[in-house]
């Protein structure tokens, strides 16, 4: 434990220092420390989230990504307190409201955890069809939510037409719908609708676009582009997908055998990223530019949550890796200003990981995104 | 629906379907059939039977059927003129023989209503008409499992046919098949049957298991309809299809392995309603005739003709057919209970011990489809 | 509307289908049936065979020597008019006898079919909210022992339980007879009370060996969706516990029932022939038995006949009610047209 101890305190002194360095205002609007989520298993206990520390700024759209099975979607969950059950979530996450006191987000009580969800932190799921209830007509979802936080249902339903029709969707057409009666993107983009409705400050999207094709995507992102500026929202994009987010995203984080493992501005990272990880899933992309051949997917299998490598989780894949990594768990060393890789290597990376045929001045829109399909 | 022998059937089609079109009946494609041959029935058979086996109420299922299957074995024998059963209890000295339970001629007294467990030369009693009580439980089971025998087979032989033609064809055969379907359905069986069996008037128990599914399979057919539906979609069969294999043969091969668990089950369900069908054609006097050769026809006699119920102290004479009428159908309940988590995946996983976190987990392990 | 449009045309074909069906049994039946009729009639009286002969024939819903094409023709038309022919066993026509019997079973039908929903669905529910209690598994023991026993063995067992016990439950639930001796018919309290009461046995026959597998089924789906992502959803999105399990769990759990309800209720229909000739229920059921012990043939298709409607038309009820609840059935059969 005492690793893990002096491991944290120095995150959060370099935590406090980054922001600092960033825009010296360190205006977050959330506060994630030493968050871990564990399950209780037969087979021992399952950490799907360790020790995570992350801070959110106010206005930003971070991109939190990570292969399937990294701890992203615990992630997510976290930030509303909605750790499916038997998943214990500790540490200490604090959400700052825009005006007001800041708010112990897991010490709240039942009734203010209800408010705080879907009325300042919102959450938009995976599967949108799984997410409206199958007997119920569109309009109703949104009625309900509006009754079930004592909000004036009339203005709220005007200002989820207002959203539907900024997402580009008859308003009316679709709040008479059943959910199966809308396509995939339509029902994506009325989640997202519905989201909203409650002028939250912090959207959390686990995968939103992860059942779409391409095209909508696309449009879908453009769209959350749109409603950032006109809400002045702050966007949390959990993705397995680098590319797509990185058209998005201010900054990105990366995760990796649910520990958070590179944090940076969006070009720092794709330019030079750090982590032999980052570096490895930047050439794991396809990318119409690079030839075929040079596509590297990454070497071994993502670890069991039971029975996570010692020292750095990352050794058993990493060509970097030495005696310390497998003794140590390395701590966040900074890169640059606003870059962090917690990697004892990191200086090495580039040369050891070199990007292959990865056109970092190639605009992001060309690279084909689709690596599960 | 989802099914862990989905990678064997993704690659078999390929390679069994295409030489086998292609070369003849090669040597070498002579090997590969029966080495799939017995890989699909690794896979639809024992695999399954092993997930099965290992609940308890599959056990206890096949532990009362087996015991039925037993018996019925030694009664038809006896029937058949191999009075095995008689001359191993006389070995014995017992008391008891099985005999044909119908009114013995020049009847004493002494035989009439005998209560059970009073004379061992009748351990269940008799009936008023002198019938030994545990010689006609025993009868009744031979043509009660061949009801049973007939009327599963020709119920799911039926429905898989007509739900997997319908669902794999489509068109103009799927909407004429899925209208018999419906009509079908609508019929109630029982009063059809008891229409078809006065006009019929049937003896063989095969015949009469017939009858009594002549619509039971329409339900299943459906069922397997709208399974095939679903493995239509499948890439295995999408990709058999485009390599120009015969539709009978996508059929064999890709379909009906992953039908085998809805058979197996919807034969269990076939089977409960040929045993309450037939016992309630008996107990009405539509079937059979002056002989106990039904557990419904003991109940006909005990509460129709000697009151039973009314006169006390002869309860005992309704109480005794029921016994071996619970215990079967309970077998085949049990044994549609045991068998149901072979198709349903998420009772498998509850059902197995394995924790809600793990399922969750290893959503998260999967790339998302 | 479209929908309901093409489900009543199904109905009608349906019942076209029934009554066809009918009819080429009914045309099977002169050879043999008459024969034993007649022998029947004959050996209890000295009538010349050829005259009871001419009698029932006569009193067939049409001429056994006439082309196939005509005897349909005469056989629909007759029936389209309200006539199934004239019973032997009950002394006067067909539709008089089962007008008057169909309300009885009907009667018994729904009192089964509402207490066994009512039931299941409640236990099964609470069951899935107690996953693994003791309650739980108790309750699925029971269930399981309860709907191996066949609803004839449980009609026997409660005529037992009635007739053994105390008198005030003898008078309670009469195991015999479908309403109270001495009182006249007629929407008054006393008649009401004593028609429920006599059907109360007859239900409970059904409900008791009904209700274990249904309940089964709603714990599993209620299982189900409770592990579904709208209702986590919808408890992120603050609505109420009780909106959840009503709005979004029951109600989704309850949907895939439905097939056991159509089930449910030919299975009941079809097995009143046996039950009410038990409970001495002069209904539908009660009918048939007493067509079949006395070959009475126009008697015997009549009743198939009515059961088969009722049947039909339940369906039909149900799968309208059933798509007010469920907004996918009307959109077409989601994707299963190809």
């Amino acid at each position: 434990m005492t690793d893990q101890d002096t491991r944290s305190t120095q995150t959060a002194t370099h935590s406090t220092e980054r922001t600092g360095s960033t825009d010296g205002t360190a205006d977050h609007v959330l506060e994630i420390r030493d968050a871990e989520v564990s399950f209780e298993m037969d087979r021992g206990v399952s950490r799907v989230m360790d020790h995570v520390d992350l801070d959110v700024h106010r206005g930003e759209i971070i991109g939190v990504v990570g292969e399937s099975g990294s701890g992203k979607s615990m992630l997510a969950s976290s930030m509303l307190d909605a750790v499916v059950d038997p998943g214990v979530l500790s540490g200490e996450i604090t959400y700052y409201p825009e005006d007001g006191e800041p708010v112990d987000v897991l010490g709240l009580s039942d009734r203010k955890l209800k408010r705080l969800r879907w009325e300042e932190i919102s959450m938009v799921f995976q599967g949108a069809m799984s997410s409206f209830n199958p007997t119920m007509g569109v309009r109703e979802h949104f009625v309900e939510t509006l009754e079930a936080h004592d909000d004036d249902v009339e203005a709220g339903m005007e200002r989820a037409r207002e959203l539907l029709s900024d997402l580009y969707l008859e308003p009316e057409r679709v709040l008479d719908a059943y959910p199966h009666e809308l396509s995939g993107g339509m029902r994506q983009r009325a989640l997202i609708a519905l989201s909203l409705v409650l002028e939250p400050e912090v959207l959390v999207m686990d995968e939103p676009t992860a059942a779409l094709d391409l095209l909508m995507q696309r449009s879908i992102l453009s769209l959350l582009e749109d409603l950032r500026e006109k809400h002045d929202l702050t966007m949390v994009f959990i993705t397995h997908d680098l590319p797509l987010v990185a058209e998005l995203a201010d900054r990105i984080a990366v995760m990796y055998a649910f520990e958070l493992i590179e944090i940076g501005p969006t070009d720092e990272i794709l330019r030079h990223a750090a982590h032999p990880y980052t570096r490895a899933l930047l050439n794991a992309t396809p990318n119409l530019d690079a030839p075929l051949e040079e596509m590297r997917s990454i070497e071994g299998a993502a670890p069991d949550p039971v029975d996570v490598p010692d020292g750095c989780t990352y050794h058993p894949r990493c060509p970097l890796a030495d005696e310390t990594c497998v003794a140590d768990d390395p701590d966040f060393r900074q890169v640059d200003a606003a870059h962090e890789a917690a990697c004892f290597h990191w200086e090495d990376a580039a040369e050891a990981v070199p990007f292959t045929g990865v056109d970092v001045d190639a605009d992001p829109q060309t690279s084909i995104t689709e690596e599960h399909r | 629906m989802k099914r862990t022998d989905d990678d064997a059937g993704d690659d078999d089609p390929r390679t069994d379907g295409g030489t086998g079109e292609m070369f003849g009946d090669s040597e070498i494609t002579a090997v590969t059939r029966r080495q799939r041959a017995r890989e699909t029935f690794d896979e639809s058979v024992i695999a399954p039977f092993k997930v099965a086996w290992a609940d308890w109420r599959t056990k206890v299922a096949l532990l009362i059927l087996g015991g039925f299957v037993a018996t019925a074995l030694l009664v038809w024998l006896h029937q058949a003129g191999y009075t095995l059963l008689n001359d191993a209890l006389r070995l014995f000295g017992s008391p008891w023989e099985l005999e044909a339970p119908r009114s013995p001629v020049g009847i004493t007294d002494e035989r009439r209503s005998v209560r059970p467990f009073e004379n061992w030369q009748y351990p269940l009693g008799t009936f008023d008409n002198g019938v030994d009580i545990l010689s006609a439980l025993l009868w009744a089971t031979p043509s009660m499992l061949q009801m049973v025998l007939a009327g599963g087979v020709f119920s799911t032989a039926m429905a898989t046919a007509v739900g997997t033609v319908s669902g794999y064809k489509g068109g103009t055969v799927e909407s004429v098949l899925n209208t018999i379907v419906d009509i079908a359905m609508s019929i109630p069986g029982l009063p059809l049957v008891v229409v078809l069996v006065a006009i019929i008037r049937p003896s063989s128990p095969y015949v009469i298991g017939v009858l009594i599914t002549i619509n039971v399979w329409a339900g299943l057919a459906r069922t397997i309809h709208s399974q095939v539906l679903s493995l239509r979609e499948q890439s295995y069969v999408e990709a058999s299809r485009t390599m120009g294999i015969s539709t009978p043969q996508i059929i064999r091969t890709d379909i009906l392995p992953n039908l085998m668990p809805y058979i197996t089950v919807n034969f269990v369900y076939a089977a409960r309603r040929v045993v309450y069908d037939s016992i309630a054609l008996y107990y009405l006097g539509l079937l059979g005739g002056g002989m106990a050769e039904n557990w419904g026809v003991m109940l006909d006699w005990a509460y129709n003709l000697y009151n039973a119920l009314t006169v006390s102290g002869k309860a005992y004479m309704l109480l005794a057919p029921m016994v071996p009428i619970v215990a079967l159908s309970m077998a085949l309940i049990l044994l549609s209970q045991g068998t149901d988590r072979l198709f349903n995946p998420r009772v498998r996983t509850r059902h197995a011990g394995e924790t809600v976190q793990e399922d969750d987990t290893d959503r998260e392990v999967n790339p998302p489809a | 509307m479209n929908w309901y449009l093409k489900r009543t045309g199904q109905a009608l074909f349906t019942l076209w289908a029934v009554v066809t069906v009918a009819f080429v049994l009914a045309w099977n039946v002169p050879g043999s049936l008459v024969d034993h009729m007649v022998d029947r009639i004959v050996q209890n009286s000295n009538v010349d065979p050829e005259i009871v002969r001419e009698s029932i024939e006569s009193r067939l819903m049409f001429d056994p020597e006439a082309s196939l094409l005509e005897g349909y023709l005469t056989y629909v038309s007759a029936l389209l008019e309200g006539d199934l022919g004239y019973s032997f066993v009950a002394g006067q026509d067909v539709s008089t006898t089962l007008a008057e019997a169909v309300p009885w079973t009907l009667l018994v039908m729904s009192l089964a079919t509402l207490g066994m929903f009512a039931i299941s669905l409640a236990l099964g529910a609470i069951m899935a909210y107690r996953e693994g209690s003791w309650f739980d598994i108790a309750n699925t023991f029971v269930g399981i022992v309860t709907t191996s026993v066949p609803y004839f063995v449980a009609a026997f067992l409660l005529i037992l339980w009635v007739g053994y016990s105390d008198a005030p439950i003898l008078e309670l639930f009469p195991p015999r007879g479908r309403r109270p001796p001495r009182v006249d018919p007629g929407f008054t309290v006393a008649f009401v009370w004593g028609a429920l009461r006599h059907a109360v046995l007859p239900a409970l026959s059904y409900l008791i060996t009904g209700y274990g597998l249904l309940a089964l089924s709603m714990r599993g789906n209620s299982i189900q969706t409770l592990g579904e992502d709208y209702v986590r959803v919808a408890e992120l999105r603050g609505l109420s516990s009780r909106r959840i399990a009503l709005r979004y769990v029951g109600r989704n759990a309850v949907l895939p029932l439905y097939t056991s309800l159509l089930l449910s209720i030919g299975f009941m229909l079809g097995s009143s022939v046996v039950l009410e000739q038990i409970f001495q229920y002069h209904g539908v059921g009660y009918w048939m038995y007493e067509a079949i012990d006395a070959t009475d043939v126009p008697l015997m298709m009549g009743t198939f006949i009515v059961i088969t409607v009722c049947v039909v038309i339940a369906t039909f009820v149900a799968d309208v009610t059933y798509s007010m609840l469920d907004p996918r059935i009307k959109s077409g059969d989601q994707g299963e047209a190809y």
